[in-house]
């Protein structure tokens, strides 16, 4: 928009006042003051959020390098965490990636597999379940790729990603290699989703990478002299480091994918500091697209030509830059309809000193950040990494979290203005496109300090309102267990595809309840590297029906009218809703 | 339009402001204000404010030091504060161009977008405000006004062809009014023009790596490249690259050039001047900074080479007062303290006596 601090700052420098200056290194921020407060508006909100992961059994904290100091980017960046149920009971497990530290000894680290005992606690069922695994691991995708009704695992690393088939008997199988999944040379794999770009029901699958980086030729903290941070010396990167492409795998329908990178013209894009990737379908032309974040370079949008190519229109769409058309440090995506309008929005998550970017879907001509006219703006602190648009206290108006936390730990020890843990961030929805910050009155866990990645929201304790799970840097992971009292009522929808994919992943439900009309997407990949709960969440305020518009990844259409509130509908595609459960210990109006 | 001389347009008016307060307290503000400019001029934001702030508690009508330490707020996006003290000057001066600038932009920030619009329609035609177009379409978007926005942009890109943001802009209205092959005609000037900009920061850094490792030479073959005779922004930066690795005598031509072309560029002409001083081109160096002291009459190091330059000229007459500004602006420098001293002397011993 008008000219900023940062651009100031470059002005007024000059090239001379930059002698022995270089190129710039570190992520990208916009140097932007926050908004003004509003007086807050009184009204009450019925959600709570106490974090009870150890209490839950989530007791083994997630390695990302060492505690206090970062010598290389591969230490900092954190990983995801998804809600998954990989059992089929009807209850949410958590699989949760871990890093690892140099020097660890094997065994040491690992990422898990908790499975729910049903009774708001988690058995860590990794070693049975053959998940054991050390490594830089970051992203996480869930999704039934060879459609046999068991959710399998596909998770990036740097170095070799791997795809883990469920085997339908509570063990998984490496089968990157048989799947043709190895790349020919280790890469810092970030974001990943399945998707079903060519609509053939087969879950395809999507990689981004960070960056080129290997320990040999990257200098560590303190030995690059461009490398610091309010005069402190920190890691090397993003910027000053090759960027790294995107890639894109069809499903052969046979166990075995075929890299369509060049056919699909995904490689014509851009090299850039890809993260976290998202299929939705935001035209609701019935073909999903790919988004992708990207730190400190232009975020992609890659638009599905239907005809097997994805061409990447995101500075045209406005889903790239900032308003300034600058580069953003994109880490997080969520994808919500936080107007209600019945079309699919984002909010993308960035650097400090820079706000979240919240884009309206405005039709053809793209998307039109909103951020700072929404209220956000006045929250620009913190590092922000997983989020979410979820209606936590079941109000019918869709919120907004994310996590936090700060990527350089050696600067608290000299600013103590620079915390390197942050406390999480929750904006409730005003309705009329205006969001609250909640400072305060969400539960003590939305205050608490941590340094924190990867987010995935679901209900683990089937009571009817949005869970938070939240992977914190070199600490057990966090569960916000929402008590939401004198709330709405809500709708939790299952879909089953039968001519699209099974996990119906590319989905989009539209619910419409007491005037509203809100969509949700049903993905694969969103927040920060991580997976949500698949069964899609509808606060509905004091409406006690809705009707429900189901465009599944075939590209059919199916509605459903006159659903009864405060349940779940299993749809099964083409047959309506076969299966609707109460929970036993749902909340609802209090 | 170059570095400081964006910031300092505003001040020209402020310039000619006379203040109205006693000697001392004048002296005790003219030194925090000369101490706030050499902050900002190191990108010490804040304490330029805390400098700023100390001169205006004692000397709180003088205007030109508010309306610079309103632009240091503004730097520091301290929207509301700097809001507050470009109003009061507003009260104090009436509406002029500079301040309608600055509060057009800080109303947009806050989506008030008919003011913004009201502010910047007579500044369209103005050359000393390059970007008011620009913002004047900003404004007219966010009040809805796509039509308008539409043609406000098209003339910013027209007025400033070489900047991304105009184009990105641009490209986006059109694209949300439906005109897709228009959206991406601007698109691509958009990427042209951040391939332009990164090549002059990659050429730039090339050209300070020649300059530090290889002889003049060889180095001018590298620096050359940034050279753009239409573009004064280049040529500024080309000339303080020169300059700032001690080749005065290559920093010479493109800052003449850059002068001529931004003739408001304070950077320009200061630093043409400067590296015509360091050449011991006393004679040619007195006008240059002449112009950069009129455009920014605050700047200690202006005037202090300045006076060298008239000093050195033979022109004591004339050095004595921009000395004695200079130790005004900076009364800790001792070597301009001395030198005012023996200049003072010697005037006084030269003068008849009665």
């Amino acid at each position: 928009m008008s000219m900023n601090r940062r651009d100031l700052l470059i002005l007024l420098a000059g090239f001379a006042a930059t002698a022995g200056a270089r190129a710039p290194v570190g992520m990208a921020s916009r140097g932007i003051a926050p908004q003004r407060r509003g007086a807050p508006s009184g009204r009450p909100f019925h959600a709570t959020f106490h974090d009870v992961g150890v209490a839950a059994g989530l007791r083994h904290p997630v390695t990302s390098g060492s505690a206090g100091h970062v010598d290389y980017i591969v230490e900092s960046m954190g990983c995801g965490i998804a809600f998954l149920d990989y059992d089929n009971d009807g209850w949410l497990d958590i699989f949760v990636l871990s890093g690892t530290r140099r020097g660890a000894p094997a065994g040491e680290n690992t990422n898990r597999l908790y499975r729910n005992n049903r009774d708001g606690t988690f058995t860590d069922v990794t070693r049975e379940a053959g998940l054991t695994h050390q490594g830089w691991s970051y992203g996480v995708t869930v999704g039934d790729f060879d459609n046999d009704g068991f959710d399998d695992i596909f998770i990036t690393q740097w170095g070799q990603n791997i795809l883990y088939h469920n085997n339908g008997d509570g063990t998984f199988s490496d089968v990157t290699r048989r799947a043709g999944l190895l790349s020919p040379e280790p890469r810092w794999g970030t974001g990943c989703t399945w998707v079903d770009y060519n609509r053939d029901g087969l879950l395809d699958l999507f990689v981004s990478h960070y960056l080129w980086f290997d320990f040999e030729s990257v200098p560590p903290t303190g030995k690059n002299p461009d490398c610091n941070y309010l005069g402190i010396p920190v890691y090397f990167g993003p910027r000053g480091l090759p960027p790294e492409r995107c890639q894109l795998y069809r499903n052969n329908g046979d166990g075995t994918f075929t890299d369509v990178t060049k056919s699909a013209g995904v490689d014509l894009a851009a090299p850039g500091y890809g993260l976290t990737a998202v299929s939705v379908d935001y035209e609701g032309s019935g073909w999903p697209d790919i988004q992708v974040a990207s730190d400190s370079t232009p975020s992609l949008l890659f638009c599905n030509q239907r005809d097997g190519r994805l061409v990447e229109r995101g500075v045209e769409l406005g889903a790239a830059l900032n308003e300034d058309g600058k580069e953003q440090a994109g880490m997080g995506l969520a994808v919500g309809d936080f107007e209600n309008s019945g079309a699919l929005g984002f909010l993308k998550t960035h650097f400090s000193e820079d706000t979240v970017g919240l884009y309206r879907n405005a039709g053809p001509g793209g998307f039109e950040d909103v951020a700072m006219r929404a209220g956000l703006g006045v929250e620009t602190r913190y590092v922000s990494w997983g989020a979410g648009i979820q209606d936590f206290d079941n109000d019918g108006l869709p919120d907004i979290f994310w996590a936090t936390g700060g990527v350089y730990p050696e600067i608290e020890r000299a600013r103590a203005d620079q915390p390197f843990k942050t406390p999480r961030v929750l904006f409730r929805n005003l309705g009329s496109g205006k969001f609250e910050q909640l400072l305060d009155l969400a539960g003590p866990a939305i205050q608490e300090a941590h340094c924190s990645r990867g987010v995935a929201f679901g209900d683990f304790d089937n009571d009817g309102d949005v869970d938070i799970l939240i992977m914190n840097v070199n600490e057990t992971p966090s569960l916000l267990r929402n008590d939401v009292v004198g709330g709405g009522h809500w709708l939790k929808v299952k879909l089953v595809g039968v001519k699209s994919n099974r996990s119906a992943i590319g989905a989009t439900v539209i619910a419409t309840y007491g005037g509203q009309h809100q969509a949700q997407a049903l993905s694969a990949q969103s927040s920060y590297l991580s997976v949500n709960d698949r069964r899609l969440h509808f606060g509905l305020g004091s409406a006690l029906t809705a009707d429900l518009e189901i465009r599944w990844p075939s590209g059919a259409k199916e509605k459903i009218s006159g659903v009864a509130a405060d349940r779940l509908v299993t749809v099964r595609e083409g047959e309506g809703i076969v299966k609707a459960e109460t929970f036993s210990s749902a909340s609802g109006r209090g | 339009m170059p570095a400081l001389s964006r910031l300092l347009a505003v001040l020209v008016l402020a310039g000619l402001l006379a203040p109205a307060q006693s000697p001392q307290d004048r002296s005790g503000a003219t030194a925090h204000a000369g101490a706030a400019a050499r902050l900002m001029q190191e990108r010490r934001y804040a304490e330029a404010a805390g400098e700023y702030e100390r001169s205006l508690a004692l000397d709180a009508a003088n205007d030109a030091i508010r309306i610079e330490y309103a632009t240091c707020l503004f730097a520091q996006e301290r929207d509301q504060d700097a809001r507050a003290q470009f109003e009061t000057e507003i009260k104090r001066l009436g509406e002029q161009p500079g301040l309608s600038y600055y509060l057009a932009q800080l109303d947009i920030r806050v989506s008030k977008s008919e003011e913004a619009i009201r502010r910047l329609k007579p500044l369209t035609a103005n050359a000393a405000f390059p970007k008011a177009s620009f913002y004047l379409g900003v404004a007219y978007f966010l009040a809805g006004q796509q039509t308008l926005a539409l043609r406000a942009l098209e003339q910013a890109a027209r007025d400033i062809p070489a900047d991304p943001e105009v184009h990105y802009r641009l490209g986006r209205v059109y694209m949300l009014a439906d005109r897709a092959a228009d959206g991406d005609r601007e698109f691509d000037l958009f990427r042209q023009a951040q391939q332009a900009r990164r090549f002059v920061e990659e050429t730039g850094h090339a050209c300070m790596e020649a300059l530090r490792t290889q002889p003049i030479e060889r180095a001018r073959a590298v620096c050359g490249r940034i050279a753009d005779s239409h573009d004064p922004q280049r040529m500024l930066w080309l000339g303080e690259l020169y300059a700032s690795h001690g080749a005065h005598a290559e920093a010479l031509g493109p800052l003449r050039t850059a002068a001529q072309l931004a003739p408001q560029s304070f950077d320009a002409w200061h630093n043409l001047g400067r590296s015509l001083c360091l050449l011991k081109r006393y004679g040619e160096a007195v006008p240059a900074l002449q112009k950069a002291a009129a455009l920014n009459p605050g700047y200690f190091d202006t005037l202090n080479l300045l006076a060298a330059a008239l000093h050195a000229s033979g022109d004591d007459a004339a050095a004595l007062p921009v000395l004695e500004r200079a130790h005004a602006l900076n009364p800790a420098d001792t070597v301009v303290a001395v030198a005012l001293e023996r200049m003072r002397a010697e005037r006084s011993a030269a003068a008849p006596r009665h």
